[in-house]
């Protein structure tokens, strides 16, 4: 072999790796918050041993309760206790921040962040032009109330609780997005996160269910109607009927919300080495347990009317088949019955004596044996097709398609939604551990009554397994139910969260940056009543989150030597815009963007209206491609598990996107549409207009020269300085 | 479309515009500093998983994967037809796979000895015969999963299930190895899979994932500018892009964000150039085209896609999977008629002959392993039809160049060709060896995240030893 034909390590040039938001990205991939269907030996890491060890000394940070901490004083003029602990951090470690960014900057970063979409032109002016002190209170409690900000959340939230339109499990997926409708109303009502979660869990947003009637008898109170869909998350991961499949409800269950509102990260013994944190297989099959008596059922959310015209119209459907089926009968049956029999023929003559037997004689054995016999024996069509004498087999090949077609006359199937309810069956039947975590195999000797880690020794289950579970859980005392959402929320705004894994509170997650912060934040949400609005409006009101993204060289490499990864928020960490930002960034600026809030998902194509990309398909199959191109370039996760944190790459697909695609083409063109009655009079002031519209801040003189230079005041140029524009790297990233 | 508008635009850049002039506006010209700090950033792929391990024989993989479940016993794998007819069940073989019985039915293929070896294959891949002597065909793979979606997510991915999101083969000597070409990624795919899985970068990230190539004028995803785009004009904008971008980078240009962009930026532009180019086979005398049956019907798709995939491994494309008849659970999926195997095995036949016969003269062969597999085999005996069930107890690959030894047969499946029996090898040891070829220890294709290790192969013996040159 020739040696220089070899590879040439100088060669190696990893153009294709990921680049990571940070150093510890790899960490953190949302990919690695790890499914556990069908492992040998569940564990839940993190917890476990540390549960074990720690019940007595309670040494592991994330299970000590939570104690309002003191604000530190002296080190910040701010008023906001979250600057408090950063900049004593800063002080401690010597770090040396980030001046304040500009206006328009903090203007971007922070609608964006708060709603996903770009602020537009007026709100630019507007907030430049407001002189109050409170302006930018302002400009968040006005973001803050808006159903775009709820649209924009729930996209975070569905991630988390691994929303799907479509998966290989999912069978109970048709109306899945009333589920994310709840989500979104919720969020825009600033449903406490207790009762959100709970609402999610049991289908009550209260801890009270029952009550007392005059005549001394205990009522379940009604619940609220529309947290029907909150149960879509539970109906999400269930496989209707009564096989193995059947416990992926409780399985999907118990990896999602542990994960999600537990802060529990699951795995699986079989595949790695390191067995520490095992927490007893007892304790993961306990939690399932709290599922296993849930059953998926189909709620149709029709009128009267809907119904009857249905019902007739399948009356209609069944009639017009029927009348084919007999003369597809006539004309193909001997052949079929011929095949038949030839095959029953080849079958041991003990099973043919059971074949032959008319249904109703046979033994359940026998027609076990019949049954299983079924796909062999069964004579498909186009077996019977070459079967038939040539000269039939149009005749054959017509009956079967006016048969079909009179499918169509069933009209259109009704609206529909899964649900979950309790099986009374079911909650009478043992719960076991399951071998190899296979739901077809229970270890028999093995039973599990329903608890959960950190449970109290006698749950009160008299309103229900989930009732007692969601009490303890959302209860003001659970040190990680509010941990885990803060740092959430925390993360959502700076990249990162305090603790850098947000489904791991464990002995693997490590443990938070700012630990006292965290604190705070947790004991503040608690008081506030859970409210959710009021923690983002506490974080983005702070000086930390308005801090520059860029400061001088020198300083720079200073606070790099102590902090390399901005760990300790010494200034806004630089972020590519997500997915859905990016697409409804780029549909906003070229005025293509429909807003409306809700309903079904849809797939991006030509001529189709573009909806928020929040409603974008998403979910997988094993046979074809469900999430599109456009998501799965940025790196949006296809929901089969709980997504946490995504991962940010920068590949060349990417840029392939923005610099040829159709849809960047059409928004071009359209943002170009906008400009043009500003050219050729005004060249200067449509530059102006589109990069306000774009990125959010007026050109720079040289910016705006090197832009009439290209358009030389010739309308029909304007696409192509529309399109330099999405190129832009200040466009993809937030500063 | 005027005379000066094309679609294509790398072909024309050619002609107006300097290669290394488009490459360094389409990246802005942002090769200084700040690449040092993207170099180290890609220093995060932990260092045992970085090869070459030790010295590679093979410099590129040409993975044909066979959608549906090739019948060995019809192919490579001959059997006497002592059994036909009888009455058999997976049962008698300690194997609860299939429980009833069911008759085993007749293979109607005459097989011929080739080459100074004289290793049996059937007359549906005579072409294949003739090149034989370089091939070393295993006759005893297995797997675990016997239906299609699982088993094909096991041989791709070395694991069972995808509650861990499991990278595909490529993936992981993407991530190894690298692309060795700037201008094309690592791993590239070509036609239909059967499943997505089978492009996944998984944990490893989408940027190692396949790229998947299509025939025709646009190969990859927006690969063209869009019709009217003007050369002059599109360069123009990248230069103008490039001054507008200027300040943003030197301001973030200690961001390996910001570099990677840049990176990003010119790997699509060298797309551009290249891929145009890697499709164009106008410069492929008649001959080489006769010798993949491109311009005849049968053969014509998969010969262009086996020419394709020698374009790329002679570009530097490491890992180029060709998929034939994915899609659904694949068109080898032969339960009716075992003879719809028929005009599949004609359509690849001449076209793999031919792969392996040019990649031999241009000296490639030696540098270039050829792997022939699918999912599973198929069962001796039928489900009371004409065709065979699925049979992942036994089955065969092959592979060929790439410092294998040609000519020989390896392991062996029992007297009726069900079960490997002699030598048997998990599809890992495929993996493994594949790796083995490229210079890549498989003990350490192992990355660890939240204190998990996650490997490509996790069971097996390893490299198949007695098949190397």
């Amino acid at each position: 072999m020739n040696p220089k034909l070899l590879i040439d390590p100088a060669l190696l040039i990893r153009a294709f790796l990921p680049i990571h938001l940070s150093g510890w990205g790899a960490l953190v991939r949302c990919r690695f918050v790890l499914r556990l269907v069908a492992c040998v030996g569940l564990f839940v890491l993190g917890f476990s041993a540390s549960a074990a060890v720690h019940r007595s000394t309670n040494q592991l940070w994330s299970l000590k309760l939570v104690v309002q901490p003191v604000v530190p004083t002296g080190w910040t003029g701010s008023t906001n206790p979250i600057d408090a602990f950063v900049a004593a951090a800063w002080k401690a470690k010597g770090l040396q921040p980030a001046a304040k960014a500009d206006r328009l900057t903090i203007l971007r970063r922070v609608t964006l962040d708060l709603t996903g979409l770009p602020p537009t032109v007026e709100e630019q002016t507007a907030f430049l032009q407001d002189h109050r002190p409170d302006a930018y209170e302002r400009v968040v409690d006005r973001l803050l109330a808006g159903e775009q900000h709820a649209v924009c959340q729930a996209r975070h939230w569905l991630d988390v609780l691994r929303y799907a339109d479509e998966d290989e499990h999912l069978d109970a997926s048709r109306g899945l997005h009333h589920w994310r409708d709840w989500v979104i109303r919720a969020l825009h009502d600033d449903v406490p996160y207790d009762q959100f979660v709970r609402a999610q869990l049991t289908g009550y947003r209260s801890t009270t269910r029952t009550e007392m009637v005059a005549t001394g008898q205990r009522h379940r109170i009604e619940p609220r109607p529309d947290d029907l869909f909150a149960l879509g998350f539970l109906a999400r991961g269930a496989v209707p009927g009564d096989g193995p499949e059947s416990q992926n409800l409780a399985i999907s269950a118990v990896e999602t919300v542990s994960t999600a509102f537990m802060g529990m990260t699951v795995g699986c013994a079989k595949c790695h080495d390191h067995m520490y944190d095992p927490i007893s297989k007892r304790d993961f099959y306990a939690m399932k347990a709290l599922f296993d008596p849930l059953v998926p059922r189909r709620v149709v959310l029709a009128t009267a009317d809907q119904w009857i015209a249905r019902g007739q119209a399948e009356e209609i459907a069944a009639r017009g088949r029927r009348r084919y089926e007999t003369e597809i009968e006539e004309l193909v049956g001997p052949t079929r019955r011929r095949l038949y029999d030839e095959r029953v023929a080849m079958l041991p003559a003990e099973i043919q004596i059971v074949i032959r037997k008319p249904e109703r004689l046979r033994t359940v054995e026998e027609q076990k044996i019949a049954d299983g016999y079924y796909p062999i024996l069964r004579i498909d069509s186009d077996k019977v097709m070459d079967a038939l004498p040539e000269d039939q087999r149009d005749a054959y090949r017509q009956l079967q398609r006016k048969r079909d077609e009179e499918n169509g006359k069933r009209g259109p199937s009704l609206p529909t939604f899964w649900t979950v309810e309790r099986d009374r069956a079911r909650e009478l039947e043992k719960s076991y551990i399951l071998t190899s975590g296979e739901p077809d195999r229970p270890e028999k000797n093995h039973e599990v009554g329903p608890g959960w880690p950190f449970a109290p020794t006698t749950p009160d289950f008299r309103d229900g397994r989930l009732e007692a579970f969601s009490d303890w859980l959302t209860s003001p005392d659970n040190p990680l139910f509010a941990r885990v959402a803060v740092n959430r929320l925390w993360q959502w705004h700076f990249g990162v969260g305090l603790q850098k894994t947000p489904s791991d509170f464990g002995e693997l997650g490590g443990i938070p940056t700012h630990p006292e912060l965290l604190d705070w934040l947790a004991s503040e949400f608690v008081h506030s009543g859970f409210s959710l609005r009021a923690m983002h409006r506490q974080i983005v009101l702070s000086e930390t989150y308005q801090l520059a993204s860029e400061m001088d060289a020198d300083g720079e490499r200073r606070n790099q030597v102590v902090d390399s990864d901005d760990s300790f928020l010494w200034r806004f960490r630089l972020r590519r815009l997500d997915a859905e930002a990016l697409w409804d960034s780029i549909h906003q600026a070229a005025g293509l963007l429909n807003l409306a809030v809700g309903g079904p998902s849809f797939s991006p194509g030509e001529n189709k209206p573009v909806r928020r990309g929040a409603y974008i398909v998403r979910g997988y199959s094993a046979s074809r491609d469900v999430l599109p191109a456009f998501l799965q370039s940025f790196d949006v996760d296809d929901g089969r598990t709980p997504c946490p944190l995504r991962t940010q790459t920068v590949t060349a697909p990417q840029a392939l996107f923005l610099m040829n695609s159709p849809e960047i083409q059409r928004a071009a063109d359209a943002l170009a549409a906008r400009l043009q009655p500003e050219v050729p009079d005004h060249a200067g002031s449509a530059v102006d207009l589109a990069f306000q519209t774009v990125i959010g801040r007026l050109p720079t003189d040289p910016e705006r020269n090197l832009a009439m230079q290209w358009i030389q005041s010739d309308p029909a140029r304007l696409p192509g300085f529309a399109w330099m524009l999405f190129n832009l790297d200040e466009f993809l990233y937030v500063r | 479309m005027s005379a000066d508008a094309f679609p294509r635009l790398g072909s024309c850049l050619r002609e107006t515009v300097s290669r290394r002039d488009f490459l360094h506006r389409a990246g802005g010209g942002f090769l200084g500093v700040a690449l040092g700090a993207l170099w180290a950033e890609a220093g995060e792929i932990p260092n045992a998983v970085l090869g070459p391990h030790f010295r590679p024989r093979a410099k590129s993989v040409i993975y044909l994967f066979m959608c549906g479940g090739v019948s060995h016993i019809d192919t490579f794998d001959p059997k006497d037809n002592k059994w036909a007819g009888t009455l058999m069940d997976a049962v008698g073989f300690g194997d609860n796979q299939a429980e009833m019985k069911r008759p085993v039915i007749p293979c109607r293929r005459t097989f011929t000895r080739y080459g100074e070896s004289g290793t049996p294959v059937s007359d549906w891949f005579p072409h294949v015969g003739g090149v034989v002597d370089d091939i070393a065909v295993i006759r005893s793979m297995w797997c675990h999963e016997s239906n299609h979606f699982p088993a094909v997510i096991e041989t791709c991915t070395g694991h069972q299930g995808r509650q861990f999101d499991h990278p595909a083969l490529g993936s992981w000597v993407s991530y190894a190895l690298g692309t060795s070409n700037r201008n094309l990624p690592a791993f590239v795919n070509l036609g239909r899979p059967s499943s997505p899985v089978q492009l996944t970068g998984g944990y490893l990230g989408a940027s190692v994932s396949a790229t998947p190539f299509q025939l025709g004028d646009t190969p990859i995803p927006n690969l063209h500018p869009p019709k009217g785009t003007l050369a002059a004009d599109r360069d123009r904008q990248l230069q103008i892009l490039q001054r507008l971008n200027e300040d943003f980078r030197s301001r973030y240009q200690m961001n390996t964000d910001i570099a990677a962009r840049t990176k990003a930026y010119e790997l699509a532009a060298g797309l551009q150039l290249e891929a145009p180019h890697l499709i164009d086979f106008s410069n492929e005398p008649r001959h080489i085209l006769d010798l993949y049956g491109i311009g005849t019907r049968e053969t014509d798709d998969f010969g262009r896609q086996l020419l394709l995939a020698r374009r790329l491994a002679e570009q530097g494309t490491r890992f180029i999977q060709v998929c034939h008849a994915g899609g659904g659970n694949g068109g080898w999926d032969a339960h009716g008629n075992i003879e719809s195997h028929a005009p599949l095995c004609r359509a690849t036949d001449k076209p793999i002959a031919g792969l392996i016969r040019d990649l031999k003269q241009r000296g490639m062969l030696e540098e270039t392993l050829v792997v022939w597999t699918s999912e599973f085999g198929r069962t001796p005996w039928s489900q009371n039809t004409t065709g065979r069930d699925h049979n992942p107890r036994g089955y065969t690959s092959w592979m060929a160049g790439g410092g294998i030894q040609g000519g020989i047969v390896h392991g062996a499946t029992d007297d009726v060709g069900y079960k490997a029996v002699e030598n048997p090898h998990y599809y890992s040891d495929l993996h493994a060896t594949i790796l083995h070829q490229l210079g890549l220890d498989h003990r350490r294709m192992e990355i660890t995240s939240a204190g998990r290790p996650m490997r490509l192969v996790e069971e097996g013996f390893g490299p198949i030893q007695a098949i190397l040159a």
